[in-house]
């Protein structure tokens, strides 16, 4: 599609994003808008990307975002995945994105009670003393509406779009369709967009996100810092969950504050702990990497909200990758290789060459980096605002993702890591990493002496 | 005197009205569970315990029967949209949803009747059908409201659209209709996606949502 208005230099107005927003706006689903615009970028030479002015980005992006919003649910939940996970985007599009991600896109209130009625079988004023017909948040796949229980209790109803799942089918399906150049160029591999939909898929399920919220609303009470919402399960159902409110603001309005250094740092250090405790700890991890999904508070506080994707990890799994964190050997070592060969024992896939590589080289340059695993070293401070390192992180894991035969596990592993990287990135936080995964390393050459 | 004799009528009046109701109300139940072809004035009379005769009094046909709760049906999504004070602002297509979401809510409990009726309403020769005098008085007075919408949200330029644009949305509903008695998903929430979806792509269509509205300005 791209390719051929390259070479009939269709004026802007024909190009591919724009017919490709435009059959979007007639229905015909986010996804093409989206990937209309991803595709191009990924016909685009690495210089002439380079050339374009970052204004142009953000006209692409507004008008994207524009054409997105006036669709609901799963396309934009594909946009969001899609931004965070390809890394191939500009800064100024992913901005317009979390803007998306939290701006509400409207299901109208007579639809709002109409669905709330097919589900709960009442209507909201039936349930709670006050419920305020307009969301004040755009929520995975549906919207997030203020209510109150009659005894004050602040509430958050998330409320699914109707007929989500079929919406989801039907853009994956065009998706495929639109995005066969980019998935032979390997561009976006098809195994991607299969994981993409699994996930999106599984979001869908509200009974499954109250179960998540449950688990880590209690397994995460020993960390003192961290919130996350309590669910109301009679006033739940497939479609619907009641949770209590949670107050704190989005990255953006939160750093538009200007809060210190010493803020940022803290809340960032915070962060990447969340992340260690859950994969080591809890072997939950939410994997929804967009930044809306956290809320931050003046005192370094965080809100954790969104659980629809969370992905349980086996112990084996997660007892094995153990060994890899803070290696203090070579990366580059046979010893290594064997090590990372385990990871793929346990499931009886056997690691391709090439994703053994991969691997090995992304833990070589990335983990030997940010995490150096010398106790002497422990207090030493990574500065993630560095952008030139987020740069070449994100695309390296742009190059692991796509790698074939790599463990789903990693994959939804990476995708999570590069929305705590990105969000790390935009707090330009400077963090002792190495002394926060000591903290949950169970090998004792590891810990501390 | 005068008053007795006003009691007396008004008496007679409630007696005849809660009879209809009574008939209307054992029909229904004998529609949705026999089905429509299959229900007979007798029995309808025998379920609203009156004589037959008294039901003809009041219902020559069972066709009547179903045109009369179709007029009720429209009364009450009329009376829905008309109801709530904040749809009076709302965009079209939240009006439209409104008035065709509250005539499925109203049609739900007669589902299998409905898609007798649906039939019906395509045979020339029935009282439901598109040419009788009766059903074409329902269908004026539906088009009439919609077409009442469309003026109240549309900038005055869209003369043409709004010539048949009411009309078309008649047999919008009907596909409406016909779509939701065949929907099997979960609490048929396809026919919200699809009515919610149709009606925003069917209005922008229609009146190029803000298009129409730039030009409206522009002439002025």
């Amino acid at each position: 599609m791209s390719a051929r208005a390259e070479r009939t230099k269709e004026p802007p107005s024909r190009s591919p994003v724009k017919r490709a927003a435009r059959m979007a706006s007639l229905g015909f689903g986010v996804a093409g808008s989206y990937l209309g615009y991803l595709l191009q970028r990924s016909f685009l030479g690495e210089d002439t990307r380079k050339t374009r002015l970052a204004a142009a980005h953000t006209k692409a992006a507004r008008r994207m975002r524009h054409e997105m919003q006036t669709l609901r649910g799963p396309a934009m939940k594909l946009g969001q995945a899609l931004s965070v996970q390809t890394g191939v985007l500009p800064d100024e599009v992913l901005t317009e994105l979390a803007a998306l991600q939290r701006e509400a896109p409207g299901m109208h209130p007579t639809l709002v009670r109409a669905q709330f009625k097919s589900s709960m079988g009442q209507l909201p004023e039936d349930i709670y003393a006050t419920f305020d017909e307009l969301p004040f948040a755009a929520a995975s796949l549906g919207q997030v509406h203020r209510a109150t229980l009659a005894d004050g209790t602040a509430l958050a109803v998330k409320i699914q779009y109707p007929g989500i799942g079929d919406a989801i089918a039907a853009d994956f399906e065009w998706a495929r369709t639109v995005s066969k150049p980019a998935q032979v160029s390997g561009h976006l591999p098809r195994v991607a967009l299969d994981e993409l939909e699994r996930q999106i898929v599984a979001e869908t399920d509200y009974v499954r996100e109250a179960e998540n919220l449950k688990l880590f609303h209690s397994g995460m009470a020993s960390l003192g810092y961290v919130t996350v919402p309590e669910v109301f399960p009679k006033l739940s159902s497939s479609r619907v969950i009641t949770m209590s409110f949670l107050e704190g603001d989005h990255l953006d309005d939160f750093l538009a504050k200007r809060p210190p250094a010493s803020v940022r740092n803290l809340v960032g250090e915070r962060l990447l702990e969340l992340f260690y405790f859950q994969l080591l700890r809890m072997r939950a991890v939410h994997v929804d990497p967009h930044w809306g999904n956290y809320l931050f508070r003046d005192d370094g506080t965080i809100g954790l909200i969104d659980f629809g994707c969370v992905k349980y990890f086996d112990r084996a799994f997660v007892d094995g990758l153990e060994q890899l964190f803070l290696y203090e050997g070579s990366r580059t070592s046979i010893e290594f290789q064997r090590e990372l060969d385990k990871r793929y024992a346990f499931t009886g896939q056997r690691i391709t060459t090439g994703a053994r590589k991969t691997l090995m080289r992304f833990s070589d340059q990335f983990y030997g980096r940010v995490f150096p695993p010398q106790i002497e070293r422990e207090n030493e401070l990574f500065d993630f605002g560095d952008a030139a390192f987020l740069r070449e992180y994100l695309s390296a894991s742009r190059e692991l993702i796509k790698t074939k035969g790599i463990l789903t596990e990693y994959l939804f592993l990476a995708r999570a890591e590069i929305g705590l990287y990105q969000t790390l990135h935009r707090l330009k936080a400077r963090i002792a990493t190495s002394r926060i995964v000591r903290k949950y390393l169970n090998r004792p050459t590891a810990r501390r002496a | 005197m005068k008053q007795q004799a006003a009691k007396k009528a008004r008496r007679r009046a409630d007696l005849k009205e809660s009879t209809r109701r009574n008939i209307v109300k054992a029909a229904l139940s004998l529609f949705q569970s026999k089905g429509f072809d299959e229900t007979t004035t007798k029995a309808i009379a025998k379920k609203a315990g009156i004589a037959e005769g008294t039901v003809f009094n009041y219902f020559p046909t069972k066709e009547d029967i179903a045109l009369h709760f179709f007029n009720e049906e429209l009364d009450h999504a009329i009376a829905s949209v008309r109801r709530n004070p904040r749809l009076a602002r709302a965009p079209l297509q939240e009006k439209l949803f409104a008035l065709v979401y509250s005539q499925l809510e109203y049609l739900a409990p007669y589902e299998r009747f409905i898609g007798a009726a649906v039939v019906h309403t395509l045979t020339p020769s029935s009282k439901l059908g598109p040419f009788s005098t009766s059903s074409q008085l329902l269908y004026l007075r539906y088009v009439e409201f919609v077409e009442q919408l469309m003026n109240e949200s549309l900038p005055k330029d869209q003369s043409l659209a709004r010539l048949w644009a009411p009309r078309a949305f008649w047999l919008f509903y009907l596909g409406v209709v016909l779509y939701w008695l065949h929907d099997t998903s979960e609490d048929k929430q396809d026919t919200l996606a699809m009515l919610d979806r149709s009606l925003t792509i069917t209005v922008r269509l229609l009146f190029g949502a803000s298009g129409s509205a730039k030009r409206a300005r522009k002439r002025r």
